[in-house]
């Protein structure tokens, strides 16, 4: 083989690393923020990118553990339970014992790994739907959570964690911390999911479990990771919620976020089918809907109304790539 | 003995009813002994089953969308009741029409939406999964755009909270406890269409087939397409309904009725799946989810008196979770065991 | 170093019964490195269940397997992947969102620093692969999802010789490929000889045969006939040797009466499919469709029950043009159809009798077609199981527990129930028992006599020659020879496997 060829090939090794559907969602992104920079001046000042991101934050961190639970053909809907206990946990050590950063980020990550420990063993080894036995440990983390809670809200929260925060200690050179790291997590599941064989056999798991298994890969340890994964990004999270709300921690943290992760998750193109998905684009997608909802506020609309909008981007984003299968398939 | 146990793991009906007794037997036994708040008796189960008419309906509704396969699921449940609950509340709070013609209306609208969900999943073919969460999401909104965010709980909204009142039963209604009215205006008529519908009808027939197999259902000459599609549009009418029942509970049309929290979607398929429905679809039956309902009804009932304050309420979710762990892992293990199952 | 004379892979003995059924008695086969050999018998003949004890899904009751000279043992696929013995199946196993090259090496990637996968040492090879196999390089980082059949088969191909076989198994390789296609397989194929690959080359199409084998060994109800080179062959005697002494099938010539065409189609064709397709089927007669795998003939089926629609010509029921829209227009237009895939295409799995065979009909079987009038269809299931001899103790049991034949029998009563006009079999007895085939086919010939007209789509030759009045022979995805029900069974196999010399 001829230098030439061989560069030639090293330079190809791997399809295009940018999917369709990403590109797509730079563009509606960048669409967005100039139709509302021009109609709302405010808009594109620090003042506003900054709590836009920190709030991207969360939901696109967790993202990156659903992306890889779907892309195994899975699913978790108990993440919003599980933000709930480690945000207590975390709360109540800082109030209480009066714990520091370091110990408070550890405190939240294992509990949350923990939590996508039970997931993963019930469902790599249970051999039942993903979706059932979340929805069941959905409702027992909630049990912890509120048990730990006692009566009502976790008060006095120290400003511990205020480098995850919305103010001047959560930034540097302007970029909000919590954004900073949820994008360069991202980055690095995005080159393990590419580069590394570990990463490879999440999309042989969700093209055929039963396949993959034959050719070797590890399939129920592969899944169990996923979920444990999940867990720990979860408790990570939860940081960066305390740290982005008041003193005070009520009962309705982690409400309805299950939702708000499967839904970025889903407009960042990955196929809820599994095999296929990529964190980039639920990165995109979290900053989307985002994006919107920050959008809809500025305009002076009803807050609730970027709900809508999720919605048809999800039945637009889905909707598009049937469409795509389909032509592929006449092809 | 291993026949019984084989009864017990391949029957959920059977299982559902030995659990049953078994919960209504502690709790009598608690009572008797002195260690609940409040007297647990016929009386107290008859008025908890106010609760169980949002959750026996909704808990139907997801068995018929479920039971069409093809990942079958409804996540717009508890949206729709927000939003045909705002409905019912413009059109008998509002705009003074009949009770029932609001009602009809309302049903009407709730159809409606369950259409949208039925045309994306069965014609355009999206999964289930995400047509129902984006409409999820876009209901919820709508519910609380369309009368900015206010209730509507105008005098003849306020008064329609008799429907949860406890009524005596005629001829021997004496010697049994009162029950809510809301079991015979709205859950028993709706126990009964279901139960019509797919034990008797050419339709439930066709519903069974296609959730069971999709492919040899188009190869028998099924209207595949069309008998999907009308199962989501059938839990979007009881979703209708469930919102007239739920305005009355609160004597007031709210626009985050069936989302605030977690929701009535989640509970609603935990019922569905704990009453034995496969997820899979093609298996399910209107008494396993009706026995899964009073399950938990007199479970959650029971535990609010064994706990003092709030403490009841968190312990209804361990409960709900682990009765639905601990019936999927059962699924599973007998899946295994026995090859499966078809009831 | 194995000289000339060591055969690559020796077979001696070989024997293997799945209860009562022998599906393998004393079968001798010897593959030389650098040969391609090929594997031929009908249907049943006991191909498919050799080929799995040399890959090593099954494992022989007796005999002997000798690799390069050595005794192996093979208990498993692994033990056969350790050996060199790699099996590409007819339908590629393969994950379409990753690329070729990680399809190639999923499970054994080539890994460098931090687990990282070395890209470019995985993609060198994959190159030098398909450059052994003549296929364009741009492939090894091309999404297997965006390939044809016929590309993802090559896929298969490279992937089974990345694990340095030295036996290759194709089976039935060239059932999915149009012509083209062929000649890139042939080419591939000739390119491994020539590095020292033996290859095991199973096929229908004996016609191709004489271009790629060298030898071919000949099975018949799971004995090995004979092994010959295949030059001293033609196709006559290559099927003269599948299917034995001509049995002389006593049956008994059937009056068919001259009635009106019930179903005629002419020159119909499906773009990539088949083309003009000339049928006639009149009332009262059967008429078998007969054509091996991949020949199209199953297509025709689909198209004449509205699963699919024809792109030219034109389709007649009763004399009159129709457009068959979906299954639901068939049924109507008085067609029935028993799907060829029982367990896909037919089977509601954990349903019951009476399930399955109302399934079709529940509009005849309802009060108002609203109501399921469960009497009727109780009585209606009764009738059918007793005319049927479905054996069971009642119609509520599901069929799923059911064996194959009973099952099928149950799937055939569901396209009786409201007595056809037209019925469609396709591939009646595939799976079925001795007892349940026999009955099958007497309950055919009854409901021809009865005057429905029967189009029997089928790839099992004896029972084409068995049941029907007339056959039409099926290759290359046209209509191409008719025989009467006298026509040897030589005849047939020579048409439509290739025989035209």
């Amino acid at each position: 083989m001829t230098a030439v060829a061989e560069a030639k090939i090293r330079k190809r090794v791997l399809p295009s690393p940018v999917t369709g559907q990403e590109v797509v969602l730079v563009g509606v992104i960048v669409v967005l923020w100039a139709a509302l920079a021009v109609s709302t001046p405010a808009f594109l000042t620090a003042g506003s990118i900054q709590p836009l991101l920190v709030a991207t934050a969360p939901v696109a961190l967790i993202g990156v553990g659903m992306t890889i639970v779907i892309i195994t053909g899975g699913i978790d809907v108990s993440v919003g339970g599980a933000i709930m206990v480690c945000s207590v946990l975390t709360a109540k050590a800082l109030v209480e014992a009066e714990v520091g950063l370091a110990v408070a980020v550890l405190l939240s990550v294992a509990a949350g790994g923990l939590l996508g420990l039970v997931n993963g063993v019930l469902i790599a080894y249970g051999r039942v739907h993903a979706i059932i036995i979340t929805f069941g440990t959905a409702n027992l983390f909630m049990f912890l959570g509120l048990r730990i809670f006692g009566s009502g809200t976790v008060n006095g929260i120290p400003g511990t964690l205020a480098f995850f925060g919305r103010g001047p200690d959560g930034r540097t050179l302007g970029v909000p911390h919590a954004f900073l790291i949820t994008v360069l997590l991202t980055a690095a599941a995005w080159w393990w999911l590419r580069h590394t064989a570990g990463g490879r056999h999440f999309f042989a798991i969700g093209g055929d479990a039963q396949a993959a298994r034959l050719a070797g890969v590890r399939v129920q340890r592969r899944v169990l990771s996923a979920y444990v994964l999940t867990g720990l990004l979860v408790g990570l999270a939860s940081c960066f919620v305390i740290a982005q709300g008041t003193s005070t921690l009520d009962q309705s943290v982690g409400a309805g976020k299950e939702l708000a992760v499967i839904a970025a998750v889903v407009i960042g193109g990955t196929s809820i089918m599994g095999g296929r998905g990529s964190v980039l684009g639920t990165l995109l997608g979290a900053l989307l809907v985002q994006s919107v909802a920050s959008g809809v506020t500025q305009l002076g609309w009803r807050s609730q109304l970027s709900d809508l909008f999720v919605g048809i981007f999800i039945i637009v984003a889905v909707g598009a790539d049937l469409l795509r299968a389909r032509a592929r398939r006449n092809r | 003995m291993s026949r019984a146990v084989r009864i017990l793991l391949t029957q959920r009906i059977a299982l559902l009813a030995v659990l049953i007794v078994a919960v209504v037997v502690t709790f009598f036994v608690n009572d008797a002994g002195g260690y609940l708040t409040a007297p647990y008796d016929f009386d107290y189960m008859s008025a908890a089953l106010i609760t169980a008419v949002p959750l026996a309906m909704l808990g139907l509704a997801e068995m018929l969308v479920i039971l069409s396969g093809r990942g079958g699921i409804d996540l717009s449940v508890g949206a729709i009741v927000s939003l045909a609950g705002m409905v019912f509340g413009f059109a008998y709070g509002e705009w003074g029409w009949p009770l029932w013609l609001a009602i009809l209306a309302t049903a009407g609208f709730g159809a409606l939406l369950g259409a949208v969900n039925g045309f994306l999943v069965s014609y355009i073919g999206f999964p289930a999964l995400i047509a129902t969460l984006a409409t999820f999401y876009a209901y919820k909104s709508l519910a609380i755009v369309i009368n900015d965010q206010q209730p509507i709980s105008t005098e003849p909204i306020q008064e329609l909270f008799s429907i949860s009142r406890s009524v005596e039963l005629p001829l021997f209604g004496e010697y049994v406890p009162d029950v809510p009215l809301g079991i015979f205006t709205f859950l028993l008529p709706t126990v009964v269409a279901v139960w019509v519908l797919l034990a008797r009808t050419a339709y439930g027939r066709r519903l069974y087939a296609i959730g069971t197999n999709d492919v040899a259902a188009r190869w028998a000459g099924l209207p595949v397409k069309d008998t999907r599609f009308k199962a989501y549009v059938y839990a979007g009418l009881i979703s209708g309904l469930v919102a007239v029942v739920t305005v009355g509970q609160f004597a007031s049309a709210r626009p985050d009725a069936g989302v605030s929290g977690n929701g009535m979607a989640l509970p609603a398929i935990t019922i569905a799946v704990l009453g034995g429905v496969a997820i899979t679809g093609g298996i399910g039956r209107v008494a396993g989810v009706v026995l899964a309902t009073l399950l938990i009804v007199w479970l959650n009932a029971g535990i609010l008196l064994a706990f003092v304050g709030n403490e009841g309420s968190q312990y209804q979710l361990l409960a709900l979770g682990a009765v639905l762990v601990f019936a999927a892992l059962l699924n599973g293990l007998t899946n295994r065991r026995y090859g499966g199952s078809a009831s | 170093m194995t000289d000339e004379t060591t055969p690559r892979l020796r077979l001696t003995a070989i024997s293997k019964r799945f209860g009562a059924v022998r599906a393998i008695q004393h079968a001798d086969f010897t593959v030389r490195a650098g040969r391609v050999h090929a594997l031929v018998g009908e249907n049943g003949a006991g191909k498919s269940t050799m080929i799995k004890i040399v890959a090593g899904a099954e494992t022989a009751d007796s005999g002997r397997i000798e690799f390069e000279g050595v005794t192996a043992e093979i208990r498993s696929t692994t033990d056969a992947i350790a050996l060199g013995i790699a099996t590409v199946y007819q339908e590629p196993q393969l994950f379409p969102e990753l690329t070729v090259a990680e399809n190639i090496f999923l499970g054994r990637e080539i890994r460098s620093t931090f687990k990282k996968v070395d890209w470019s040492a995985q993609n060198a090879k994959v190159v030098e692969l398909l450059e052994l196999l003549g296929l364009p390089e741009r492939y090894a980082t091309a999404e297997v999802g965006t390939l044809s059949v016929a590309e993802q088969q090559q896929v298969s191909i490279a992937k089974a010789l990345a694990a340095d076989a030295k036996v290759l198994i194709l089976d039935e390789p060239s059932a999915i490929l149009t012509d083209a296609e062929i000649e890139v397989l042939f080419d591939v194929v000739r390119r491994l000889t020539a590095a020292g690959v033996a290859v095991i080359y199973i096929s229908h199409r004996l016609d191709e045969l004489f271009r790629i084998a060298d030898e071919v060994t000949v099975m018949r109800d799971g004995r090995t006939i004979g092994t010959y080179p295949i030059k001293d062959l033609s196709v006559r005697q290559i099927a003269h040797l599948m299917v034995g002494e001509e049995l002389s099938d006593a049956r008994p010539h059937r009056e068919v009466s001259e009635g009106p065409a019930a179903l005629e189609l002419c020159g119909l064709g499906r773009t990539g499919k088949f083309r003009d397709v000339d049928v006639t089927v009149r009332a009262g007669e059967i008429v078998a469709l007969y054509g091996l795998v991949g020949s199209g003939v199953s297509e025709i089926a689909a198209c004449v029950y509205g699963i699919d629609r024809a792109t030219h010509g034109q389709l007649l029921v009763d004399s009159t043009q129709v457009n068959i829209k979906n299954p639901e227009h068939a049924q109507r237009l008085g067609i029935a159809l028993l799907p060829a895939n029982r367990k896909v295409e037919g089977m509601f799995g954990f349903q019951s009798i009476a399930f399955n065979i109302s399934a079709g009909h529940l509009k005849l079987l309802s009060k108002l077609g609203v109501w399921v009038d469960r009497a009727r269809e109780k009585a209606v299931a009764l009738k059918l199981i007793e005319r049927l001899a479905v054996k069971t103790p009642h119609e509520r049991q599901p069929i799923s527990a059911m064996s194959g034949g009973n099952a099928q029998k149950v799937i055939l009563a569901r396209q009786l129930v409201e007595r056809p006009r037209v019925l469609v079999l396709a591939e009646p007895t595939q799976g079925v028992d001795v007892g349940a085939k026999e009955e099958i086919h007497r309950l055919i010939t009854e409901l021809a006599e009865e005057g429905t007209a029967v189009l029997v789509v089928t790839s099992d030759l004896p029972e084409a020659l068995r049941i029907a009045d007339r056959i039409q022979v099926v290759r290359g995805g046209t209509t191409t020879d008719e025989f009467g029900p006298d026509a040897s069974q030589v005849d047939l196999l020579a048409a439509a496997a290739g025989g035209s010399e």
